[in-house]
């Protein structure tokens, strides 16, 4: 659990900024707080609030999926590592994975130090930050009188800039955030809010299927 | 009451992703699967910033969101760190803002 602790301004930063924006789209802090406590996904968190109050409920959870898929592939890739445990522990385990405390726990195991109880310490550590600073930073943003003068409305779109960069490995992914991008452009002025999103996703990932196949099939030929 | 059940079903759909691979232990996503997954998160997250950054009141427009954006987008290219990101695409938002733009 200790080791949580160089990750914690990270994770503390965007609890109190996520805080901020959840009061800014009208949460009152113990909304800002039980979402933190019952969903604890940061990035879906802030997706979600980006479009709330204009999507509905299923496109908030497709949305929701979409940004956690990663996490099928995070478990898939530390499963092996919970082989014998208890179902029930396995759950429980999932239930609190964060990228922070799966980092934190696949990086153990890799050194040799891992077990499930490192794993539930991670996990712990970061679920005691979380919704903590989130509840802070929605109890400071009221004090804030207008926070899109100070550009907090940018705070997600930064966020996930800077999330995007880390998945643009090479040209197949920069194609597929740069199409993905241009037909939510598209899609903001011919879609219901908060479908774009969905759309776009879809569209824009099926086409790094496709070319990554295409290039298999040409380096193949 | 809705909220908190909005907030449950997140809440369902995040443990699923999370369980799902790890109650499937051992045996393999199907390749294609995994490739396709691979490219789900750049795409979604692509699709939440461009339209903040050039329609973000519903129609196309270069405004400061743009650049700031534009300068967060070449921080993330350089750092790939979010809090980077985010200082980096703040501060030219208040440069031009301050400079009356």
């Amino acid at each position: 659990m200790l080791d949580t602790a160089p990750l914690a301004p990270g994770v503390i930063a965007f609890g109190l900024l996520y805080g901020m924006v959840a009061r800014q789209v009208g949460f009152s802090p113990w909304e800002a707080w039980a979402m933190s406590l019952i969903v604890h996904a940061g990035s879906a968190q802030f997706a979600v609030l980006g479009m709330w109050g204009t999507a509905g409920v299923v496109p908030i959870l497709l949305t929701t999926l979409a940004i956690n898929l990663r996490h099928l592939l995070m478990g898939a890739s530390i499963a092996p590592h919970l082989q014998g445990l208890h179902p029930r522990w396995r759950a429980f385990l999932a239930l609190w994975m964060s990228d922070e405390s799966y980092a934190l726990a696949i990086a153990a195991y890799e050194r040799g130090t891992g077990s499930p109880r490192y794993f539930l310490g991670a996990n712990v550590g970061i679920y005691l930050l979380w919704p903590t600073s989130g509840l802070v930073g929605a109890l400071l943003g009221s004090a804030l009188p207008d926070p899109g003068r100070y550009g907090l409305d940018l705070v997600f779109p930064l966020a996930f800039l800077g999330l995007l960069a880390s998945f643009l490995k090479d040209r197949i992914g920069v194609a597929v955030a740069l199409a993905a991008g241009g037909l939510a452009l598209l899609g903001v002025t011919l879609l219901p809010t908060g479908w774009t999103v969905v759309v776009a996703g879809l569209l824009g990932s099926l086409l790094g299927l496709l070319l990554e196949e295409a290039k298999e099939a040409w380096t193949r030929s | 009451m809705d909220t908190l059940l909005i907030f449950c079903g997140m809440a369902v759909v995040t443990f699923l992703t999370r369980y799902a691979a790890i109650a499937a232990l051992g045996r393999e996503i199907p390749s294609r699967l995994r490739r396709w997954l691979r490219y789900v998160p750049p795409a979604v997250l692509a699709a939440l910033v461009a339209p903040a950054a050039l329609a973000p009141k519903g129609h196309l427009e270069l405004g400061l969101p743009a650049w700031a954006l534009l300068a967060g987008a070449a921080v993330a290219w350089r750092t790939r760190s979010v809090l980077w990101t985010l200082v980096g695409g703040l501060a030219v938002f208040w440069l031009l803002r301050g400079l009356g733009l």
